[in-house]
């Protein structure tokens, strides 16, 4: 009894220390070296135990004009090239994505908690369907076809689970059931009136599956052949051939586009979506 | 028997003329219902068998083909390699051990992390959850550089070690070692655990926890005997998901080199020859195991699964 009293004195004495200790330490795991690459981007020389040589843009001019050395190109055409492939994703998603989030939320069938696992579970990582694209769709992969669907297929989860959580904060019943009773047939209700009313999740899901389309790299690695890199192979590209500070900056274009993303997240108002992103 | 066959074949096609009926010209409520169940699913459907299933059968058939460039003949001798090649056992073992103690790592920190979040009142919450969140969207390859920015020849850690102790940062460097990788798996999965163990947290009966604590038990009684067994199905379900995350990582692992894993290993067979049918087989091994695995346990446990 004495020694249990003596045990529990230590778990009330050190338990919220040790605690917070790890949750402080997580944090820097976490967010020391973002810091650290943003900053450094800006250096001109890392030698010692921290960057030295500030202020510079060279390495961002770097990154953002190309610096014509080999098959290296500017961050733009990879950039825009990435933000088609994933929109095209994206209008795929919205289309597969909704429908589905509305029968899981909405109705009740036999196999409904089936279709909501293989609608919210990844079917296969981007490696893996990546070596299944290869020779299945080997005219697609040059096009860029293949990478479309394959993101779509990859990040259609989030896209359901964004509009689900839409959707079970709303009572979808009374909603369909009053259109319905004011004389809308079913089709122009779910496209007009549910449709509408889920729109911060339809936001923000889009917002969510299109920045992980465009971080893609995985998939891009393996089905990728020619022509524009997508981003995520042109941050491959510079994190193993261009010099440390080079590969910081295209980094640092990375983590600037996150949080836009982030800070586009909070403003429409969809904090677990952040959180979720 | 034949009559057996035919009464089979006409109920089986009855049964689909009904089904089509449904669909078609649904005379009941229930029925248009269904209509529009099937009809919502149906687009993602189409997306599953063309961007999912069809790859994926093809796959399949490509590691039993016996041809290199087209898919002909029936061959297991890439199965065969696998199991009986110890190179490719050795890989098969390094792959489980990384992801499982990975795993353990990452639900180790995530848990305390999760309870500071629910239970302490914190400053700056907002900024903590964004950080905490943040590498949720961040590529394999990204996580890579953060411990190569931490623990490479040039890393911060290092450097500073190095201006401490004296020795050469190259002999304190560890990022494309074993250790760096396990951080950058980490990197990844810790932040991934928290999201599905705040969750779960969130729905912890708070009333029980105080009264645990007002009858006299300590901290760590009432998290053991009163929060642990409430956690417990969303903590089996943030393994097998993070556990699938550590075995899906790959680009992390094709920049650090740390370790032979499976996925690793599926790109040197086609950077090596592509060698598709080898690579094909790899990969179908690690879907039907991840598959099966997570169908075993969600049809056995409680665990509760979302993303």
């Amino acid at each position: 009894m004495a020694e249990r009293f003596g045990q529990g004195g230590l778990s009330a004495r050190f338990g919220r220390p040790f605690v917070t200790l790890v949750l402080v330490l997580t944090l820097l795991f976490l967010a020391f070296p973002v810091v650290m690459t943003f900053v450094s981007s800006f250096a001109s020389d890392w030698f010692g135990v921290l960057p030295t040589g500030f202020v510079t843009l060279a390495n961002w001019q770097d990154v953002i004009f190309g610096t014509g050395v080999g098959a290296d190109v500017a961050v733009g055409s990879s950039l825009a090239y990435s933000t088609g492939l994933a929109l095209a994703g994206v209008v795929i998603n919205l289309i597969v994505g909704v429908p589905i989030a509305y029968a899981v939320a909405r109705y009740d069938f036999v196999g409904r908690d089936w279709v909501n696992v293989f609608a919210i579970l990844p079917l296969a990582p981007g490696i893996i369907l990546g070596i299944a694209f290869l020779r299945t769709y080997p005219d697609l992969s040059t096009s860029g076809i293949a990478l479309v669907i394959g993101y779509s297929l990859l990040k259609a989860p989030y896209m359901v689970m964004a509009v689900q959580s839409s959707f079970q904060s709303m009572d979808l019943q009374q909603i369909e059931e009053s259109a319905r009773s004011l004389g809308a047939s079913w089709p122009r209700t779910f496209l007009t009136v549910i449709v509408p009313n889920a729109k911060t999740g339809i936001i923000a899901g889009s917002i969510i599956s299109w920045t992980l389309a465009a971080a893609e790299f995985n998939f891009s690695y393996i089905v990728y052949s020619r022509g524009t890199p997508p981003l995520a192979i042109f941050l491959f590209n510079n994190i193993t051939n261009a010099s440390f500070l080079n590969a910081a900056a295209a980094v640092s274009v990375f983590f600037l586009l996150i949080a836009l993303v982030t800070i586009a997240l909070q403003i429409i108002g969809n904090r677990s979506a952040v959180r979720r992103v | 028997m034949a009559t057996d066959h035919v009464s089979i074949s006409t109920r089986v096609s009855s049964a689909a003329r009904t089904t089509v009926e449904v669909l078609t010209s649904p005379s009941s409520e229930r029925q248009r219902e269904i209509r529009r169940i099937v009809s919502l699913c149906l687009p993602f459907t189409v997306l599953l068998l063309f961007s999912g299933v069809f790859p994926l059968t093809e796959m399949v058939r490509i590691s039993f083909s016996e041809s290199r460039l087209v898919t002909e003949g029936f061959t297991t001798e890439f199965y065969m390699t696998l199991v009986t090649d110890p190179y490719y056992r050795n890989v098969a073992f390094n792959t489980l051990w990384f992801a499982a103690a990975t795993t353990v790592a990452s639900i180790g920190v995530a848990v305390p992390v999760a309870h500071a979040l629910e239970k302490y009142s914190l400053p700056a919450k907002s900024v903590i959850l964004t950080v905490l969140s943040f590498p949720n969207s961040l590529p394999g390859i990204v996580a890579a550089f953060m411990i190569i920015i931490l623990f490479g020849n040039t890393g911060v850690f290092t450097n500073a070690v190095a201006f401490i102790s004296g020795q050469s940062s190259t002999d304190i460097a560890f990022s494309t070692g074993v250790l760096g990788l396990f951080f950058a798996y980490i990197y990844s999965m810790i932040p991934r655990a928290l999201l599905l163990l705040r969750g779960t947290y969130a729905e912890v009966n708070t009333d029980a926890e105080e009264a645990a604590r007002s009858l006299g038990a300590t901290p760590l009684q009432t998290f053991r005997f009163v929060t642990l067994p409430q956690i417990k199905p969303g903590l089996i379900g943030a393994c097998i998901l993070v556990f699938r995350t550590g075995l899906a990582i790959f680009g992390t692992v094709l920049i650090l080199k740390g370790l032979l894993v499976w996925t690793l290993q599926i790109d040197r067979e086609l950077a090596q020859g592509f060698n598709i049918a080898q690579a094909s087989a790899m990969a179908t091994v690690w879907f039907v195991f991840v598959f099966g695995f997570t169908v075993l346990v969600l049809r056995y446990t409680t665990a509760e699964v979302s993303i």
